[in-house]
């Protein structure tokens, strides 16, 4: 898992059937140099790519979420479903004592 | 799998509900020599590793299934071991 700041959200208009009503995100990675101390999220996005996950668990612009990414991220799907990064954690706090 | 220094921890009162009661390590990969290389990756922690150690992550999905007792879990990487000594030629 992975943690980093939900910068937007997509809307899709034609979708593969698996994924229909599903929710997606925005998510701008953080980097050792850009990681969240404590409850505030870090303002910013960093250099690391942005990518969109698969939200099904309620993430918000503006929060830190945690994602995974992989094989793995199809797993809690019933049907092969062409996910390849989910969200799995909205984050509270970080300790992060480098 | 990956050497690491853990960094930290996450606290997520809302996740995948496999990840609950399980500690989430953040570790920093490294080099042989301890300084650190790429982002840190959150790892779900079965042996309670403090801040400052070093340690072995795996990308193991099916294990980390196994340990959280969820097939459907998205979970995947996790530490397996804390490391006591490295020797490095080179």
């Amino acid at each position: 898992m992975k943690l980093g700041r939900v910068i937007g959200r997509v809307t899709l208009n034609q979708v593969v059937r698996e994924l229909e009503g599903a929710r997606w995100l925005i998510v701008s990675p953080f980097t050792r140099d850009h990681y969240q101390r404590g409850t505030e999220t870090p303002e910013g996005m960093t250099r690391e790519p942005s990518l969109v996950v698969y939200d099904n668990i309620g993430g918000a612009v503006g929060q830190t979420i945690g994602y995974v990414e992989g094989r793995e991220a199809a797993m809690p799907f019933d049907s092969p479903t062409p996910v390849d990064a989910i969200d799995v954690a909205l984050v509270d706090e970080v300790v992060y004592k480098p | 799998m990956l050497l690491c220094r853990v960094q930290g921890n996450v606290v997520a009162t809302h996740k995948h509900a496999s990840l609950t009661g399980w500690r989430l390590a953040v570790c920093q990969p490294i080099d042989a020599a301890g300084a650190p290389d790429g982002t840190p990756q959150v790892a779900v922690d079965p042996l309670g590793a403090n801040i400052g150690e070093r340690v072995i992550i795996s990308s193991d999905g099916l294990a980390t299934r196994k340990l959280v007792g969820d097939k459907k879990s998205p979970a995947r990487w996790i530490l397996i071991g804390i490391i006591d000594e490295i020797e490095a030629t080179a």
